[in-house]
């Protein structure tokens, strides 16, 4: 009874919320088309100015946050919870960053004047795994979450233009699906299904180890259907992150969940553009990085030569960079607490840690750092 | 408490505690006379294990007495039971504080102990299972969630009033009990052998003297927090001894003081190579002093949170354990951590 109730509290309040937030929404979406446009220019990879992240500040407390590029200015926004990764819309001026694992909100930030428009509700039964995309127009946002009820992994869509109202679920046949992108046909999403059940009554605890079924997924975002499912060499190689090339080659990162001291498992694995996957076999540097990947980004640069990857390693303190389509290791420099990480649009890319730093790394693997604030970049980059 | 004091804690009563200090040092410093090549890490190792096999042995005890009285309840005792169960869940204290390498395969923590336990998940599951149609397997426990699996979930049979009514040696109390306790002592001896086979990581691995740092930081923020802090209305909130660990057997403070000895154990005389490695064993010293002081006011409250918040006196206690938990842990996650260079990484050590 007294959980039926609480239930009925948090729906409430997430309905009031939802009404004020939508309100601020249609009056940023009645903005000049001007705005739109500069956001459009500002949204491609190589003019990106704004960067997005959760973040925690020294006491403790949850933000959202925006850093620009060069690190000389940022914003915080308080949020009532620890949040994980982020999208931009493709045609608004607006990022959305997700709750962290088992959170049940996801907020959209007016990306222009720094406010949160709206914090959308997982609603009873469900919780969110803290990534999520949109479509190509805009209108749909895909949001991977947890149906409580039989554990069943999901893309929930939601409709932009209806101020984030749930539309429908897409069945993932699996459990636990965490980063998710869509291809660049459009039409299809890659999903990593991380296969690692929890339980908000247990917490952050992971209840089924023993028999994980992980996977990386395409899946026809009309249709729902499960186009393609890639199992990992072992049932504990949590597939968790990934990002996705122009030419539709995809990167993924892994968390192995066995004994710590079994180095020898891979962490990085690519599905190329004809849909063969395989894993990288990183060498020496493999057990460096402590069987944990934090982000995955693709280099998205137009420049034709052979494109990079990086991937962050906050156990090992490290980050890596690959060739992405060989796999061969560019650039692995030490960098503590490292695990935020978008591509700058020229070939290298911005990397946040959790002491603060804010870093770019040139095409060539090299660090500089950019900015150190009194802050904790959370887990991702958007 | 009585009667569960280790061989550690009697030198440290028996001692006055300047005596106790130098008899440590001279152990510590003697043993690396012996042996000067010995790291921080070698000798964690060493005594970490120790601490496993140790929680073997307790959890083996308990699982044959656990036997013994359903194979014949006459001529064993519950309260022999009892005595063992509280032996075995402090051996697990002990050595709670490691939170790196085996303890994290399979979630074993949450098996042995499931806590906290907001929702009373622990009480309302192993009253369902009791209610099941057939006899209650070792399979059923092995394949339940982690709520049924540990000390916790004996602690209902042995202590939660529901029982009352109920006869431990009858047929699914009995079932239940042996499963759980299997299920614990298996638990406890796999850690002994992955223990062993995650040797040459642990002892090879540069990142693993700071796991071990953080672990131990760790383990005095959650007893200062969470095993203290909030249930004696410290955090904000009113006084709460339903938050207390083991509410039911009145033994959080037990528990907490096996906590601090495994520390002791487990983790001092590691921590005193990594001092001595960098000139600061005054440092070391100051933290064996307090955790002395520490330990033996936990060790001098008569009950545990349950029973400390319904008296003033025991309720002051309850207090200056607190505070000296506290300071101990500013000692060492502050002026220990800094010497020692340790920093806690926010994505290292909570990602996703």
């Amino acid at each position: 009874m007294a959980l039926d109730r609480q239930r009925r509290k948090i729906l409430k309040l997430g309905l009031f919320k939802w009404g004020l937030g939508s309100l601020g929404a249609s009056l940023a979406i009645g903005g000049t088309n001007l705005a739109t446009a500069q956001w459009v220019l500002d949204n491609q990879e190589n003019r990106r100015q704004w960067f997005f992240s959760a973040v925690d500040d020294l006491e403790g407390n949850h933000h959202l946050a925006g850093i620009h590029r060069d690190g000389s200015e940022h914003f915080l926004l308080p949020a009532p919870e620890r949040c994980h990764g982020g999208c931009l819309h493709p045609h608004q001026p607006q990022a959305i960053l997700f709750a962290r694992r088992p959170g049940r909100h996801f907020h959209v930030l007016d990306a222009r004047h720094h406010r949160e428009l709206q914090s959308i509700d997982a609603g009873p039964g469900y919780h969110f795994y803290g990534h999520g995309v949109f479509d190509p127009s805009g209108r749909w946002l895909y949001v991977t979450a947890n149906r409580l009820e039989d554990a069943m992994g999901l893309a929930r869509v939601y409709d932009a233009d209806a101020n984030y109202a749930h539309h429908h679920d897409i069945e993932l046949e699996g459990i636990g699906p965490h980063e998710l992108k869509l291809m660049p046909d459009g039409d299809t999403l890659v999903i990593a299904l991380g296969g690692i059940k929890t339980h908000p009554d247990s917490g952050r605890i992971k209840l089924n180890l023993d028999d994980m079924d992980p996977a990386l997924l395409l899946v026809n975002r009309h249709s729902g259907e499960i186009q393609a499912r890639h199992r990992p060499s072992h049932h504990q190689l949590s597939v968790r992150h990934l990002d996705v090339a122009e030419n539709g080659g995809v990167i993924v990162g892994y968390q192995f969940e066995g004994p710590i001291w079994e180095t020898h498992h891979p962490l990085v694995a690519r599905l190329d553009p004809q849909g063969k996957f395989h894993e990288f076999d990183l060498g020496g540097l493999q057990p460096k990085l402590a069987q944990y990947t934090a982000s995955v980004a693709v280099s998205q640069s137009q420049s034709g030569s052979s494109s990079s990857a990086l991937i962050t390693a906050p156990r090992g303190g490290r980050i890596v960079m690959l060739d992405q389509q060989s796999g061969e290791i560019i650039a692995a420099p030490e960098l503590a607490d490292a695990a935020g990480t978008r591509c700058d649009g020229q070939g290298g890319y911005i990397v946040t840690t959790g002491n603060g730093g804010l870093y770019q790394v040139s095409a060539q693997g090299e660090l500089t750092q950019l900015a150190k604030l009194p802050l904790r970049w959370d887990n991702h980059l958007t | 408490m009585n009667g569960v004091v280790s061989m550690n804690s009697m030198i440290s009563l028996n001692c006055p505690r300047a005596v106790a200090i130098a008899c440590l040092s001279l152990i510590s410093l003697s043993s690396q006379a012996a042996d000067t090549s010995v790291t921080p890490r070698q000798q964690w190792y060493q005594d970490i294990g120790a601490l496993y096999t140790k929680l073997a042995e307790a959890t083996g005890q308990l699982q044959e007495d656990a036997t013994a009285l359903c194979s014949a309840p006459e001529a064993n005792s519950e309260h022999q039971l009892r005595s063992d169960w509280l032996s075995a869940y402090r051996a697990w204290q002990a050595v709670r504080f490691v939170d790196f390498g085996p303890i994290e395969v399979n979630s074993r923590a949450w098996q042995l102990q499931f806590w906290p336990d907001k929702k009373n998940l622990v009480g309302s599951r192993v009253k369902t299972r009791l209610h099941q149609d057939t006899q209650i397997s070792k399979a059923d426990i092995d394949e339940a969630g982690v709520a049924e699996q540990g000390f916790p979930a004996l602690e209902v049979l042995l202590y939660d009033d529901g029982m009352a009514d109920l006869t431990l040696s009858a047929e699914q109390p009995c079932a239940l009990l042996q499963a759980i306790s299997t299920h614990l002592n298996e638990t406890s001896m796999t850690l002994v052998t992955d223990w062993e086979a995650f040797g040459d990581y642990y002892q090879s691995t540069d990142s693993m003297t700071q796991a071990t740092l953080h672990a131990a930081m760790q383990t005095l923020e959650t007893i200062e927090d969470k095993r203290l802090g909030e249930p004696i209305g410290m955090m904000g909130s009113p006084a709460n001894a339903y938050r207390a660990e083991a509410w039911r057997s009145d033994a959080s403070i037990s528990l907490i003081e096996a906590s601090l000895q495994g520390l002791k154990e487990g983790f001092l005389p590691g921590l005193m190579v990594s001092l001595d490695n960098i000139d600061r064993s005054d440092l070391a010293q100051a933290f064996d002093s307090q955790l002395n002081k520490t330990i033996k006011q936990a060790q001098e409250l008569d009950g545990g949170i349950t029973s400390g918040l319904e008296h003033a006196d025991a309720q002051a206690g309850l207090t200056t354990l607190y505070m000296k938990v506290a300071q101990l842990r500013q000692l060492l996650n502050e002026q220990i951590a800094s010497a020692l260079g340790v920093v806690r990484g926010f994505n290292s050590s909570d990602g996703d």
